[in-house]
C-alpha cells in the first residue's frame, strides 16, 4: 500500500510510516498530481492492477474486494466504484449530487455506456489504463476527465456498486467557488479532448 | 502630434530597447524572450519613428475617427497577443514543475527504501 502524501502539513508522513509505504511530494501538486504519482509507482514497479481510494475515509476498505473481483472477472480497464447503484451508504449532499447527475448524464452520452457515479475516485485500474493515466492525468477535478481520456483510448470501463461513508476527517477541498470552477472547467475540459484527434494518448 | 511629443516617444521606446538589451547582455532573458521582446522593442522604436504618418492612414480604412485610438488597439492587441504567449509558457513549466516534483518523490523514496534495506542487511559499523 502507498500513501501519497501530497506536501501535508498534518504529520501524514510520521503517523503513517511504519504502517504503509508513503511517498511524500515536494510540495503540493493536488490530487491530480498526486494520483498520478501513485500510477508512476504501479507503473514503473510493474504492478498488474492499482486501486485508487481517498484518503478521509469516504471508500471503505471492505469495499476493495468488490471492485477487484469485479476486475477479474470483466477484464474492464477501468472499474469505477459507484455509490448510486446501491440504496445504502452514503450518497453526499444535494448540490453536489446535482452536478454528479449532470456529469453522469454527459458521461453516458460520451461513452455510450450508463455512468452513474463520474467523480468517484474509488478505482481499479489495470496495467493499460495504469499506462494511459500515468503519462497523462489531469490536474484539477482529475475524476471525470480520466473516464474520457480512458473511453478515447478504446479501454473498457465499467462500474460497482459500493457502498461509501461520509468523510470522516479533513474538508473537502471543493469549496462554493471552486465548485463554479468545477462546473466551468470540466465541461471545458470534456469538451476540448473530444475536439483533438481520437485515439489521442493511446498508449501502444 | 507635434516633434516635441513625437521625440518624447522615440526617447521612451528608446529606453525599453536600452533595458531589454542590458538584460539579455546580463542573461537575465532567455534566449526564448530575448528574441521575443527584442523584436518587440524594435518593432516599438521603429514605429514610434516612422510609424505616425502611416497611423492616419490605418486609422481611416479601418473607420477609426480618433487616430490614437487605432494606434492603441494596435498596441493593446500585441500585449494581449504576448500575455497568451507568457501564459502558455507558465502553463509549460508548470507541467515540467509537477513532473520534477513527481520525479524527485519517487527518488527519495527509492532511496530511502534502500538506505532502510541495507541498514537491515548489514550491521551498522560496516557501513
Amino acid at each position: 500500500m502507498v500513501v501519497v502524501d501530497d506536501g501535508s502539513t498534518d504529520q501524514t508522513r510520521r503517523v503513517v510510516e511504519g504502517r504503509a509505504r508513503v511517498v511524500s511530494l515536494p510540495c503540493n501538486l493536488g490530487i491530480g498530481g498526486a494520483v498520478q504519482t501513485g500510477l508512476q509507482i504501479a507503473l514503473r514497479e510493474g504492478y498488474d492492477l492499482a486501486v485508487q481510494v481517498d484518503g478521509d475515509g469516504q471508500h471503505p476498505p471492505q469495499e476493495v474486494a468488490k471492485l477487484l473481483q469485479a476486475s477479474r472477472e470483466s477484464g474492464c480497464d477501468l472499474v469505477v466504484g459507484s455509490r448510486f447503484r446501491q440504496a445504502r451508504g452514503y450518497k453526499s449532499t444535494p448540490a453536489r449530487r446535482l452536478g454528479i447527475g449532470f456529469f453522469s448524464f454527459i458521461l453516458s452520452c460520451i461513452c455510450r455506456t450508463q455512468v452513474t457515479d463520474p467523480t468517484s475516485g474509488f478505482r481499479v485500474m489495470n496495467r493499460r489504463a495504469i499506462q494511459l493515466l500515468a503519462s497523462r492525468y489531469s490536474e484539477d477535478f482529475p475524476e471525470v476527465e480520466a473516464l474520457v481520456q480512458v473511453h478515447r483510448a478504446g479501454l473498457r470501463m465499467m462500474e460497482v456498486p459500493v457502498e461509501m461513508a461520509e468523510r470522516r476527517a479533513g474538508k473537502s477541498s471543493i469549496g462554493t467557488v471552486k465548485s463554479i470552477l468545477y462546473m466551468l472547467k470540466v465541461p471545458l475540459a470534456i469538451f476540448m479532448s473530444l475536439l483533438r484527434e481520437r485515439g489521442n494518448g493511446l498508449v501502444h | 502630434m507635434t516633434e516635441h511629443g513625437q521625440g518624447l516617444v522615440f526617447l521612451i521606446t528608446l529606453i525599453i530597447f536600452a533595458a531589454v538589451m542590458g538584460l539579455v547582455l546580463k542573461r537575465k532573458i532567455t534566449e526564448r524572450f530575448a528574441i521575443l521582446w527584442m523584436g518587440v522593442s524594435l518593432l516599438l522604436l521603429l514605429g514610434s519613428s516612422l510609424g505616425f504618418r502611416y497611423l492616419f492612414k490605418i486609422a481611416q480604412v479601418f473607420g477609426i475617427p480618433y487616430p490614437p485610438s487605432a494606434l492603441f488597439l494596435l498596441v493593446i492587441f500585441g500585449l494581449t497577443l504576448l500575455i497568451i504567449e507568457l501564459y502558455a509558457w507558465v502553463s509549460k513549466l508548470n507541467e515540467r514543475s509537477r513532473a520534477l516534483a513527481q520525479e524527485l518523490a519517487l527518488l527519495r523514496d527509492a532511496l530511502d527504501r534502500e538506505i532502510a534495506s541495507r541498514s537491515e542487511s548489514q550491521p551498522a559499523n560496516t557501513l
